[in-house]
């Protein structure tokens, strides 16, 4: 390869390891898991190779150049050099599962046409091994003429093996249309570009005959990126090449798939070896019992059941541990600073705020645990075939569920994955309905207000009352996701529905290192993402609910009785007058003028909920009081009344809320650019929001009446 | 010939025609499920898990309903 700079372009199925070959190129921590279809977006990294500085980018994995989906069409768009007006790469690395070769070598058959320099990386070779595959590279070069390296991508010394063969690869593209040995199909490629393409398109010159065969092979233009011009005619030259087809007995929807595995069959069969045994394996046998109709269900449930008990109990010392260590450093830095204003602000504004949300990072990091786990062992698209038939009844889609389930631990990256989903109308319903997931921002709150009001009482041995009422609040997330999708499915119109069709990966153990550090990576991103706001807005918070002072006689003089000095100062602060501004608005769904301040602020984020009350509770108790929130909001009273601010109505009323509303602004501004448009947020926003109004208000009215 | 759904689990067929939408034919031919592919059924609950080569594919019922095989 010339010593000058290159864009290397890693392209192949989904699920083959690109993600693993980028990040060890690039040293960068690309997402990787057992499914298909996690990496949809370009990433972009560099490596030296040969002595020179490279750029890297990894494409969402496609099985062909034919796109349906948003993610196989950025892969597509990257190649041609028609992705946001972007060069194409100097280089493919066509990284391919060495298991299942032939299949893989569609793709890479299509890539041969692109007149682009193309290595074939046969990847996961300690696999293959196992099973008795053997590859004479030599051969299948020659056969396909391009390079050839073997590799297994989890192995470091691999790595640098690949990295010396490209610097010394002999680089030049390949000849296109190698597998082409129809007439027919040659003259009716010949007559579409020349008669249509050329002349009435800004299709780039290399990627003509790729567009060509999918024009002839689909004879419409639904999914057409590019510019062009007389449609109607287009069409007129597909139907005069469709027929030159047809009158040779070729079917025009098959004939280039059925020459492209000719052509592999060609290649592969003097160059492999393989182990003929077609017994069920251990995937097999247990796909079996994972994907029963009856079993399945009960499988997913229960693992779901197992997840979010195991959160709430696992999580419980390391949180207690966390609780102390604020604790203690709050009582530190009280007694070393001098009293004060600084003082004040770093005691109850900054350490409070922030403590009362790192408290609930344990929970957190075991979420992403099991999250991840499931993503490593390649369950999550059996959850998907799963529940195919169940979510396609609500207006969804088999493949909606991987996007939902992400949404447990983020919507961001669930909207994303919904990039996936090839019809417009199940991604546009499954993006809208995502939020109502419970992501792991809404597991604060959750967590307070269940460790605060609902008894730890065993229930069946294992489970508790509060464990079971934390699964619910996902089943109510859930369940308020289905309906929602099926309302929903009466606006949109329903068009072609895309049936199911999806590759399962075989099971495999997760690679723990790989989920140590993503867990490392989300519970780091928690902290910092939370604590930039957290610290900011307690900050503004201490200032509002601290000033202005009042003096003993005023006290004296206007406070309820019983009211201490600290509550009648809060209430008359800045952010207490404020807070009664918008008390008579909240006030039917339970909530007083402290839930309503915490509501405000956690519309930048929904874990600022907590540190809001953390803030507030600090100054409004006295110096002596050294009690976790908990106990704060259990024994928080109205100054007027004397009675308990929280009930179990209050609590349950402010979870149906948070489990209902948009509150995230990130969510907003993800929706806003996967679809391209104001509309959807906008109206996510409101339906959402209003929801949520309705139903808390319903939750509180009719448990403060039981 | 039969269609994929009527087979049972552990039976090894062979592909024979695929008639559903075009879009879905293009589908299941890149992932390998083409004329004259031979396979095993994984599962068949309604929707089948039908293994090709060394790609499982899980496939729903109405898809299934079009695919015709015959025994290998």
């Amino acid at each position: 390869m010339e010593q000058t700079p290159k864009t290397i372009a890693l392209v192949g199925n989904p699920n083959t390891g690109k993600s693993t070959v980028f990040n060890a190129l690039t040293g960068l921590r690309q997402k990787i898991a057992n499914y298909p279809g996690i990496t949809v977006e370009r990433k972009v990294g560099t490596s030296i190779i040969g002595g020179v500085l490279h750029q890297i980018i990894d494409l969402p994995g496609a099985y062909s150049l034919n796109y349906k989906k948003l993610d196989e069409r950025i892969a597509y768009q990257a190649l041609i050099g028609s992705y946001e007006h972007e060069e194409k790469p100097d280089l493919v690395l066509a990284v391919v599962d060495v298991t299942n070769l032939d299949r893989n070598l569609f793709l890479v058959s299509q890539l041969l046409d692109l007149e682009i320099p193309v290595i074939l990386v046969l990847n996961m070779m300690d696999v293959a091994e196992q099973k008795q595959i053997t590859i004479n590279e030599q051969i299948l070069s020659e056969n396909l003429g391009i390079p050839v390296i073997s590799i297994s991508a989890k192995k470091r010394e691999d790595i640098e093996r690949l990295k010396q063969f490209v610097a010394k690869a002999e680089l030049s593209p390949p000849s296109p249309l190698a597998w082409l040995d129809s007439f027919q199909l040659r003259q009716a490629l010949g007559k579409v570009k020349k008669e249509w393409i050329q002349p009435h398109t800004n299709i780039p010159e290399s990627a003509q005959h790729t567009e060509a065969l999918r024009l002839i092979s689909e004879g419409n233009f639904e999914y057409v990126f590019y510019t062009f011009e007389e449609q109607e005619k287009g069409l007129k030259v597909i139907e005069q090449a469709r027929e030159i087809l047809e009158q040779a007995g070729e079917n025009p929807m098959a004939t280039e798939v059925l020459q492209r595995y000719d052509f592999i069959d060609r290649c592969t069969k003097d160059a492999t070896q393989q182990n003929t045994d077609t017994s069920l394996s251990i995937t097999d046998r247990i796909d079996s019992v994972v994907t029963h109709k009856v079993f399945g269900p009960i499988i997913f449930t229960s693992i779901l059941l197992l997840m979010f008990q195991a959160i709430f109990s696992w999580a419980t010392p390391f949180m207690d541990f966390i609780d102390l260590i604020f604790i203690e450093t709050g009582n530190w830095v009280a007694n070393a600073l001098p009293p004060g204003i600084l003082n004040d602000l770093l005691v109850e504004g900054v350490i409070a705020g922030l403590g009362g949300v790192v408290i609930f990072l344990p929970q957190i990091v075991f979420l992403f645990f099991f999250i991840y786990i499931l993503e490593g062992t390649g369950y999550m698209a059996r959850a998907a075939f799963v529940m195919d038939g169940f979510m396609t009844k609500v207006g969804l889609h088999g493949r909606s569920v991987v996007p939902l389930m992400s949404g447990f631990a983020c919507a961001i990256p669930g909207i994303m994955a919904a990039r996936t989903i090839e019809n417009w109308r199940d991604r546009i319903i499954t993006i809208m309905v995502l939020p109502f997931m419970a992501c792991s921002a809404r597991l604060p709150v959750y967590a307070l207000l269940i460790a605060a009001f609902i008894p730890a009482t065993p229930v069946l041995g294992i489970f508790t009352y509060q464990g079971i009422t934390f699964f619910g609040l996902y089943i109510f997330g859930i369940v308020m996701a289905l309906l929602a999708a099926a309302v929903m499915k009466w606006f949109f119109p329903s068009g072609q529905q895309t049936p199911f069709i999806m590759e399962l990966p075989a099971y495999k153990l997760p690679k723990w290192d790989v989920v140590f550090k993503n867990v490392a990576d989300r519970g780091w991103i928690f902290v910092k993402e939370a604590g930039k706001i957290i610290v900011a807005i307690s900050i503004v918070l201490w200032f509002l609910a601290s000033f202005p002072g009042v003096d003993q006689q005023e006290y004296d003089q206007n406070a309820y009785e019983g009211e201490t000095i600290e509550s009648y100062q809060l209430r008359n602060s800045f952010a207490g007058k404020f807070g009664q501004i918008i008390e008579p608005t909240i006030e039917p769904l339970g909530f007083d003028w402290k839930i309503g301040i915490g509501l405000l602020t956690s519309f930048a984020a929904r874990e600022v909920m907590v540190g809001t009350l953390n803030t507030i509770y600090s100054i409004e108790g006295s110096d002596e009081d050294i009690v976790t929130l908990k106990e704060k909001l259990i024994n928080d009273t109205d100054p007027e009344t004397g009675q308990p601010i929280y009930s179990i109505a209050t609590a349950l009323s402010l979870m149906v809320f948070f489990a209902l509303a948009m509150q995230c602004m990130s969510t907003i501004a993800i929706v806003r650019r996967e679809t391209n448009s104001w509309k959807w947020p906008t109206a996510m926003f409101v339906y959402m929001s209003a929801l949520a109004y309705v139903c808390s208000l319903i939750t509180f009215q009719v448990g403060s009446n039981l | 010939m039969y269609p994929l759904n009527l087979t049972k689990e552990g039976e090894e067929v062979v592909v024979k025609c695929i008639n559903c939408h075009c879009e879905d034919v293009c589908r299941l031919n890149e992932l390998g499920c083409i004329e004259g592919a031979k396979g095993v059924i994984i599962s068949n609950q309604k929707n089948v898990i039908f293994k090709v080569g060394e790609t499982r594919l899980a496939i729903n019922s109405d898809i299934a309903k079009s695919i015709l095989v015959s025994s290998n």
